[in-house]
């Protein structure tokens, strides 16, 4: 609420004129906490706003909680070509129980996907995670605003090429008959192929993943490292304190809150470890070293029109996401941090 | 089958004959409705055949315009090698039979598509009287989009899908979302489209899907389609002979590699291995069955199908394989690095001797593809299985109005348009000066003839197997006669020539054993991995799927030879 003499609405001069304590409510330090309001005050002081945000409510509601009654096809033998539409057809389409549930955790298929998933996720939380805290730091101290531009520029430009671009650069410089490949053989050694190696697939992935995606990862530290104010610097310097106890003192902590909000995010995607970069890869490889859930989900679901085992593939991995991104914001809690919320 | 000679025709619609003997046809001609709702799909599944077949089938009127050079033997194309009177082609659509409507059309596409709105697509819409939209996909990877598209709200007019992407739901979706075309086509009325009767009976048998007649054809030879395709010239420079045997392959191809100078032997060889070992075809699931002693044996249990993998993995191994080949069905299209001269031999389908051929006649006058003779593995004759007469199938939405409906016949019987016609030179070879040139009465695509001028209308509905290339008479001879020697080794299992719907739930029992066998090949899994696929197959439905094939067996007799 503001506290401006000149009401802005006509909700506002109504609230300003009628109800005192809750103008000062968010103004004043110690004013009384408008939980304690009644919801009748509350509503008329706060349904402007609450009208506005009608339409993005009802834009969540349609496109995100909608279709999640689709879930329900995890316990059918979903049929969606027997009739037109959508919701005839689940009406339409036989139960089976928990069948496909029984079914998944009899396929080793998926199993093999999970565990894929989790290396996939850990791999790329050690080894692309700090990349771009990393960057960050290396930017920030670059001085001269014309080399920091076009660095910037020259590190945010892979993550606008599409994934079958940047595969077929990987696969153009270090594929079996690529660049590397053909330099070793000029000079006497046997060619060697990473693009179709199962055994250091995940290390590709997680390559072609930090070569696109790094650069633009650096955008969200930049800008808690601009808000670090210049006068800690100064103190730090006077105090005698060098290049790296000035970044582990000063710098460090003021991204503290940004890493640890990004991990819980991050933790809370540590199932959704690529699909487009890995479906294009995954005949390069086999399923064996490449399917993770998501890929796993497609191929049931869209190749083969096993829609009901599919979804009950996602429904599982929905879950385990849930599971993991309440125990990530759980740690962040314990190490002082904000998280993702608090109750 | 070809309707300009007797020779062959005979013993195809013998075939459609017997099977009337035998007249019990599976429940698949049940009306649709009966599977709305139900948990059982069984109407869905199954066979037509018999009388309920003869019932639906459209009439056969032969056409005669050019007398083939190469008559059909041994169940081989027509083939035509003299010269075309460019001046003098016939007509066989006199009236435009489009009414203009516009029809929009996803189809497989092999190669890189051209751009959606080109010279040929304008000429044929203009020829045809219809707007034709193209929605050109990877045929390679079709299978992948074509389960989503079926789904969704918006089909297409026309969905073209080749046998092979049939597995999963995707004959269930045929069923429900295509248009029966049987009040268009069925016996008589099919000659108000003179170009679609003569389309061969028995590719239109295969057409038949849930008891009604759904898709057109592409009629194809039933000799095996993929062709050991090699670089004669470079053969020719360096002294390479053709091999005969899987041993003097493994030797040629060590001979041929030589990876510090960017040469390798071959792509994966597997299709070939599979034939020099008698491996049951693995183009369409039931001409995967095979009665072996009064029991049906699927190819994936068999002691050959095993040894080609071993084989097929021995090249990879050996490292006598083009590095791309590891990426299985991602790697890039193999033309421009057959071209560069990479690798040498590369398998691929037969339309593909003349297409190499014309894309390169112009820049690269030196290179000559031609096909090898498939061999059997110790370098007796090989033992091969036949492919079905017809393959690839363009349905029409249910949705479809009456008019598109016509037009898109209006389309098929434009592309069905039998060689030596004004019809059949545009659909193959396009626009007169932009799509090709005459030299010596000869037409020779030009650049933008090998880009537009490929592989989309004709996936709508196809003249009976021709191949006629008047730029490449000698190619034509020799894709002909290949097929004639091939098909001389070529036996047709029990249910060829049938279209099968298998019953969904076992439809994705083997889905994932081409996978297999390609990480097998690359040395990813080992051989007791495929027997433990087999094993696990078998309990989970293939044991099953054997007694449901027998019943069909028993309904429908066999079509073996």
């Amino acid at each position: 609420m503001s506290n401006s003499t000149v009401p802005r609405s006509r909700a506002e001069a109504e609230t300003t004129e009628k109800t005192p304590v809750a103008s000062g409510g968010a103004t004043g330090p110690r004013s009384k906490p408008s939980g304690k309001l009644s919801l009748k005050l509350r509503w008329r002081r706060d349904r402007v706003l609450l009208l506005m945000t009608l339409p993005a409510v009802a834009l969540v509601l349609l496109f995100n909680y909608v279709p999640i009654l689709g879930n329900v096809v995890a316990f059918q033998d979903y049929d969606p070509y027997i009739s037109d539409n959508g919701v005839v057809s689940i009406l339409n389409s036989p139960w089976v129980g928990v069948e496909n549930f029984q079914r998944i955790f009899e396929d080793s298929a998926f199993w093999q996907a999970v565990q894929n998933t989790l290396v996939l996720f850990f791999l790329q939380l050690v080894l692309f995670f700090p990349v771009p805290i990393l960057l960050a730091l290396l930017i920030n101290s670059v001085i001269r605003p014309r080399v920091r531009a076009i660095a910037q520029a020259v590190l945010y430009l892979p993550h606008f090429f599409s994934w079958v671009l940047v595969i077929a650069v990987f696969q153009q410089l270090l594929g079996g008959a690529g660049l590397l490949s053909q330099l070793l053989r000029d000079h006497g050694y046997d060619g060697l192929d990473v693009m179709t190696d199962p055994n250091t697939f995940k290390f590709l992935v997680t390559a072609q993943a930090v070569w696109k995606d790094a650069g633009w990862g650096i955008i969200v530290f930049l800008a808690a490292l601009a808000s670090v104010s210049p006068d800690l610097y100064e103190a730090a310097a006077m105090d005698g304190a060098g290049r790296w106890r000035r970044m582990w003192h000063v710098t460090l902590p003021a991204l503290r809150p940004v890493i640890a909000l990004l991990l819980v995010l991050r933790v809370g995607d540590a199932l959704t470890v690529g699909f487009e970069q890995i479906l294009l890869q995954r005949e390069a490889v086999g399923p064996g070293a490449s399917e993770v859930l998501d890929t796993f989900v497609w191929w049931n679901g869209v190749r083969n029109q096993d829609f009901g085992y599919a979804a009950a593939a996602g429904l599982i991995k929905g879950v385990i996401s849930i599971g993991l991104v309440l125990a990530a914001n759980k740690v962040a809690h314990l190490m002082g941090e904000q998280g993702v919320y608090k109750k | 089958m070809t309707p300009n000679t007797a020779t062959s025709g005979p013993s195809r619609r013998s075939f459609l004959a017997n099977s009337a003997v035998a007249a019990a046809a599976v429940a698949g001609g049940m009306p649709l409705l009966a599977a709305c709702g139900g948990s059982d799909s069984g109407s869905r599944d199954g066979t037509t055949s018999g009388k309920d077949a003869k019932k639906i089938l459209p009439a056969y009127v032969a056409s005669n315009v050019v007398t083939p050079d190469i008559p059909s033997k041994n169940g081989s194309s027509v083939g035509f090698t003299s010269k075309l009177d460019l001046a003098g082609l016939k007509t066989s659509v006199p009236k435009k039979l489009g009414k203009g409507s516009e029809v929009t059309i996803m189809s497989p596409f092999w190669g890189s598509p051209p751009k959606t709105d080109n010279a040929y697509y304008r000429a044929m819409n203009d020829l045809i009287g219809v707007d034709v939209a193209w929605q050109n996909q990877d045929g390679n990877t079709y299978e992948q989009k074509l389960g989503a598209v079926l789904a969704s709200s918006d089909v297409p007019d026309v969905v073209v899908v080749p046998g092979w992407n049939m597995s999963g739901k995707i004959p269930s979706a045929i069923i429900s979302k295509f248009a029966d075309l049987g009040p268009y086509l069925s016996g008589d009325a099919v000659k108000d489209y003179p170009n679609l009767a003569a389309v061969p009976t028995d590719a239109w048998q295969r057409s038949i899907f849930g008891g009604k007649l759904r898709g057109l054809p592409m009629p194809a030879s039933y000799v095996p389609n993929i062709v050991p395709l090699y670089r004669q010239d470079i053969f020719d420079k360096e002294g390479y002979e053709v091999p005969t045997s899987c041993a003097e392959f493994m030797a040629l191809a060590k001979d041929i590699t030589n990876a510090k100078a960017k040469r390798w032997a071959c792509m994966d060889m597997k299709w070939v291995s599979f034939n020099a070992f008698g491996v049951l075809s693995g183009s369409e699931k039931p001409l995967g069955w095979n009665l072996v002693d009064g029991k049906l044996v699927n190819r994936i249990e068999t002691e050959e199908f095993l040894e080609a993998l071993e084989w097929a993995r021995k090249l990879f191994a050996a490292g006598v394989v083009h590095p791309d080949a590891e990426m299985g069905k991602n790697a890039p299209d193999p033309g421009p690095k057959f071209a560069k001269g990479e690798f040498i031999i590369y398998a691929q389908d037969i339309s593909q001797w003349w297409s190499r051929a014309a894309e390169q006649a112009v820049q690269n006058p030196e290179f000559k593809i031609w096909g090898m003779d498939l061999f059997g593995h110790d370098g007796g004759d090989p033992v091969l299985w036949a492919t079905q007469p017809a393959n690839i199938f363009a349905f029409v939405n249910k949705k479809a109005s009456e008019a598109v409906i016509r037009d898109v016949l209006a389309v098929a019987n434009v592309t069905a348009a039998p060689y030596g016609t004004k019809e059949y030179m545009m659909t193959n070879y396009g626009v007169e000066g932009t799509h090709y040139t005459v030299k010596d009465g000869l037409p020779t695509k030009t650049d933008q003839g090998n880009i537009d001028v490929m592989n989309a209308y004709v996936m709508v509905a196809s003249p009976a197997s021709t191949l006629a290339h008047p730029d490449f008479p000698d190619v034509t001879k020799g894709q002909v006669e290949w097929q004639q020697r091939m098909g001389a080794f070529t036996k047709k299992s029990p249910f060829y020539g049938m279209q099968i719907v298998e019953p969904s739930r076992y439809t994705n029992l083997s889905n994932d054993f081409e996978q297999l066998e390609d990480d097998i090949t690359r040395g990813r899994k080992k051989i007791s991995d495929m027997q433990q696929a087999v094993s696990d197959w078998k309990s989970k439905g293939g044991d099953k799927l054997r007694d449901w094939y027998q019943k069909i067996l028993d309904e429908n007799g066999s079509a073996a030879s």
